[in-house]
């Protein structure tokens, strides 16, 4: 076996590669050379290697898609720096040693690490995976998930600590063959999130990670793994923001859930990345694979999403349900302004008897963006009883943009019921007037009748969230309505 | 690999045929070189081709092809054709308009119908002005292919203002004893103010051949002008056809077209209605009852470029057997098209555990002072209708079939000939028997 692998990692081994194993940023370009040098950095087995490897020469022999509803210029895989770690001070016991630089950028993004600490004696808080970087600084609250069993830690710690987890649940969602940006993902992942949450257990706060592009020129390549055991429940946030860039940056993630028998995974995703100048220029591209699976009977799966950031999105949360009576929903709220571009939906397989799926999707487009709802709903033939509903919603604002909706609805067994229904239209006149009848100014009017449009989706947000996510609304629409 | 091979094989012999029969084909040649060119880039859609994902042409394509256009069919055999007592006919076997199988006495004032061919001819400037000027070859292959290979079709002309009270209904034939492709192809022109009900059906003989139609038919509907079109397809197990229609509309005139398709192993209907000005109404309808093996799939494209138009659509299926159906309708929005109302609706019974029905209805829009809807449905037979009418002392394939009736009677009722519908209403019944 260890010869197999020996021949893996030599063969196709073509340039001398000496790096100073100092350095904190692999030079730019992608090789295999660069996947050595970043699973020799993070100090990984060498199956992973093997892996990331096979993802690598899979990668190669893929073209990049272009079937999705945007355009833009093709990213030079070759011009981006794959790996850069901030330097690596000591051992970090408390938030006092953190690099006062990072706490002073966290609070000009309005989230005080501080804060969430001192909230750490009341019983509904916040725990935080920070990824600075592509590496996972600090994690907090740690121990007092681990007195419940719950693992959560970086991915390249998961990979350290718990390899039989990793190796048995990494890439049965997504194999690195599933497309382009996964296979991508798959051999050059930096970091990530890692959660297992043990059976019978109800993770007793809600999991967050902040995701932050750092570095110019830096693509992040995070791996995302939630594996729910059976009985249990976790909700999981995952939020982003970036300052920012004039230089479109590739941000191209892999999530993937696992959901045991009778257990429940909430994902919510608040995601406002630079989403380019009023020109469009720059931008960050967000080339997303995200997928769960109910792979037991009674299992769950809640995918909720606020989609403000990014030039392009291209994005499809989906949901496997192979268990019998599982459940699949997803709700969306995709806001794009200026010159941004979304593609996004999501998938729902049917195989499991009495399975169901709800799909919730508001688009709102204004200036010269374009929004598009692309989704499957697929009812395989064993499928008995499946029941599916989908509302997919287009606001129009401003007579320069566009909402799409392409919905693929392929139905093989007769007792599936399936609905779907799709709506355009713009701000009521009289919606306006009517607020404005009553000294609502033009803007505010727009926020508050947008958040109603929306409320479906918004109400699905944890509380943390849901507040934070009003605000974004009205703070992406600005200057949109004029 | 072999089936690329395979696919290429029919390419190629098209082409062939294209460069041998060139000079024996009527019109314009850099016309049909272009188109051809155009098709040799496209090539024949296979699974990987987005607008082509559902249905398998490329395998109804395998083996060997004819491509000659013989007569075949007497008075006696196309007469129970004829179902439209009151009609003018127009006969097409094999692609091939045919005079003498058709009905064409006493034209009133203001009705032409000839034969492409003869239309070419005659330099008639409004062939000329409209002959392929609608359907784009770049846009799809079997628009190219036809556009390069027809050989023939029918050309009809309402003059301005004339009101053609009698339907005029198009009978296209297959009758080949060898598997044979054909490209027929219609040209209507309805001009200013004018009306006219026009019916398509498509028939095939008893034959022991696989017959490939790409038909195509060009409408265009003029200021002010009434058109209502009808398609029947019920061409047996033998028959293969891919239906192209693209219809322009023009200021204030209002369009209906109804697909039926009722029998036939492979279907594809691709249905492009542009709406180039203000003020214009279409209405898209169809119904779709498939069984067995049969493959059935309706692309529909409603453009809308210009403001203030309105459009319906609703299309309906019954599967059964292990058919599978498509249904893929794009209402496209323009810029410019704002007060735009355009409406969808896809409705779906499955009936057997081996049926397959896809459904992708899309809305692409760039205006924002519209209203814009679709809405799709799949599912069984009402389990709570059929327990309601067999209480009341109905049987439970009487219960199934009242209520297939009523669901298909929602498109059937917009059938506005009234001979029709009741031929429509028969072909259904025996359908459903």
């Amino acid at each position: 076996m260890n010869e197999v692998i020996e021949e893996k990692i030599s063969t196709e081994y073509k340039y001398g590669f000496v790096t100073d194993i100092d350095a904190d940023n692999a030079p730019k370009g992608l090789n295999e050379d660069i996947i050595r040098f970043i699973s020799a950095k993070k100090n990984e087995p060498k199956w992973m290697l093997v892996y990331r490897l096979e993802a690598f020469r899979h990668w190669l022999t893929m073209d990049e898609p272009d079937w999705a509803h945007v355009s833009y210029q093709k990213p030079d895989f070759q011009d981006i720096i794959y790996y850069s770690a901030p330097k690596p001070k000591k051992v970090l016991k408390s938030l006092d040693e953190v690099d006062p630089e990072l706490l002073k950028t966290f609070q000009k993004l309005g989230i005080s690490i501080l804060e969430q600490e001192r909230l750490s004696g009341v019983e509904s808080r916040v725990a935080m995976d920070v990824i600075v970087d592509s590496v996972s600084v600090k994690t907090t609250f740690k121990e007092t998930l681990a007195e419940k069993g719950i693992i959560f830690c970086s991915f390249g710690e998961a990979i350290q600590e718990h390899p039989e987890l990793v190796k048995k649940y990494m890439s049965s969602v997504v194999p690195y063959t599933d497309n382009f940006y996964a296979a991508l993902n798959s051999a050059v992942f930096t970091d990530g999130s890692f959660c297992y949450i043990p059976k019978g257990v109800r993770c007793p706060m809600e999991l967050s990670t902040y995701f932050r592009i750092e570095a110019a020129g830096t693509g992040q390549f995070e791996r995302t793994l939630i594996i729910a055991d059976e009985d249990s429940y976790v909700s999981y946030l995952e939020g982003c923001t970036a300052p920012m860039r004039d230089e479109n940056q590739l941000h191209a993630a892999v999530v993937e859930l696992v959901a045991h028998k009778n257990a429940q995974i909430k994902y919510s995703t608040v995601q406002n990345w630079y989403p380019g100048d009023k020109e469009g220029k720059g931008g960050i591209f967000n080339f997303v694979t995200k997928r769960g699976i109910c792979i037991e009977e009674n299992s769950k799966i809640s995918w909720t999403q606020v989609e403000t950031g990014s030039a392009i999105t291209w994005k499809y949360p989906s949901v496997i349900l192979k268990g019998d009576n599982s459940i699949g929903e997803f709700y969306s709220v995709a806001i794009t302004n200026n010159y941004q571009q979304a593609d996004t939906g999501t998938k729902m397989i049917h195989i499991g008897k009495n399975t169901k799926s709800t799909i919730i999707s508001k688009g709102i487009s204004a200036g010269f963006s374009n929004n598009s709802y692309r989704g499957l709903v697929r009812i395989a033939k064993g499928a008995e009883n499946a029941r599916n509903f989908s509302q997919c919603d287009s606001l129009l604002m401003g007579d320069k943009c566009g909402a799409h909706t392409f919905p693929y609805i392929e139905i093989k067994n007769n007792t599936a019921v399936v609905e779907h229904e799709a709506t355009t239209s713009k701000i009521g006149e009289d919606q306006l007037f009517y607020c404005k009848q009553r000294g609502i100014d033009n803007e505010k009017a727009i926020g508050l009748i947008v958040n109603g449009y929306c409320k479906d989706v918004l109400s699905q947000l944890p509380m943390e969230f849901a507040v934070e996510a009003q605000k974004l609304l009205e703070v992406s629409l600005e200057g949109s309505v004029g | 690999m072999e089936t690329v091979i395979k696919t290429s094989t029919i390419k190629d012999k098209l082409i062939f045929e294209f460069e041998t029969s060139k000079l024996f084909l009527f019109g314009n040649t850099q016309l049909r070189d272009q188109a051809m060119e155009s098709f040799y880039k496209q090539g024949i859609p296979t699974r990987k081709h987005e607008a082509y994902k559902y249905i398998r042409v490329d395998l109804m394509l395998k083996g060997e092809f004819d491509f000659s256009t013989n007569k075949n069919c007497s008075d006696a055999q196309i007469e129970p054709l004829k179902f439209l007592k009151d009609a003018y006919v127009v006969v097409i076997e094999n692609g091939i308009f045919v005079e003498g199988l058709s009905n064409l006495q006493n034209l009133p004032e203001g009705l032409t119908i000839c034969s492409l061919v003869d239309a070419e001819k005659s330099n008639s400037p409004v062939f000329e002005k409209h002959y392929a000027q609608y359907a784009d070859v770049k846009t799809d292959p079997f628009i190219a292919l036809n556009t390069a290979m027809t050989k023939d079709g029918v050309f009809i002309h309402i003059a301005k203002n004339a009101i053609i009270e009698k339907p005029i209904h198009i009978i296209h034939i297959s009758t080949a004893f060898k598997n044979t492709i054909i490209h027929p192809r219609n040209l209507i022109v309805i001009d200013e103010n004018a009306q006219a009900k026009i019916i398509e059906s498509f028939e095939t003989m008893d034959s022991t051949a696989k017959i490939f139609s790409n038909a195509l038919t060009e409408i265009v509907v003029d200021k002010h002008a009434i058109v209502d079109h009808y398609k029947i397809q019920d061409e047996k197990e033998l028959g293969y056809l891919v239906n192209t229609t693209q219809v322009i509309q023009q200021k204030q005139s209002v369009f209906s077209t109804h697909t039926f398709t009722l029998s036939g192993s492979l279907v594809r209907n691709n249905l492009t209605v542009v709406l180039d000005d203000e003020h214009i109404e279409s209405h898209l309808n169809g119904l779709y009852l498939t069984a067995k093996n049969q493959v059935v799939d309706n692309h529909t494209v409603v453009d809308h470029r210009k403001p203030n138009c309105n459009s319906n659509e609703l299309y309906k299926g019954i599967i059964d057997g292990k058919s599978i159906a498509t249904f893929n309708g794009k209402i496209f929005v323009r810029e410019d098209a704002q007060k735009t109302n355009a409406f969808q609706s896809n409705k779906n019974i499955l009936l057997s555990e081996a049926g397959t029905i896809n459904t992708k209805p899309q809305l692409e829009i760039y205006a924002d002072d519209v209203k814009c809807s679709h809405g799709s449905t799949t599912g069984k037979l009402d389990e709570a209708k059929i327990f309601y009418l067999r209480a009341r002392g109905i049987g439970i394939i009487n219960a199934k079939k009242l209520l297939m009736h009523a669901f298909a009677s929602e498109v059937v009722n917009t059938i506005k000939i009234e001979a029709l519908r009741e031929y429509v209403e028969e072909k259904i019944s025996k359908t459903f028997e």
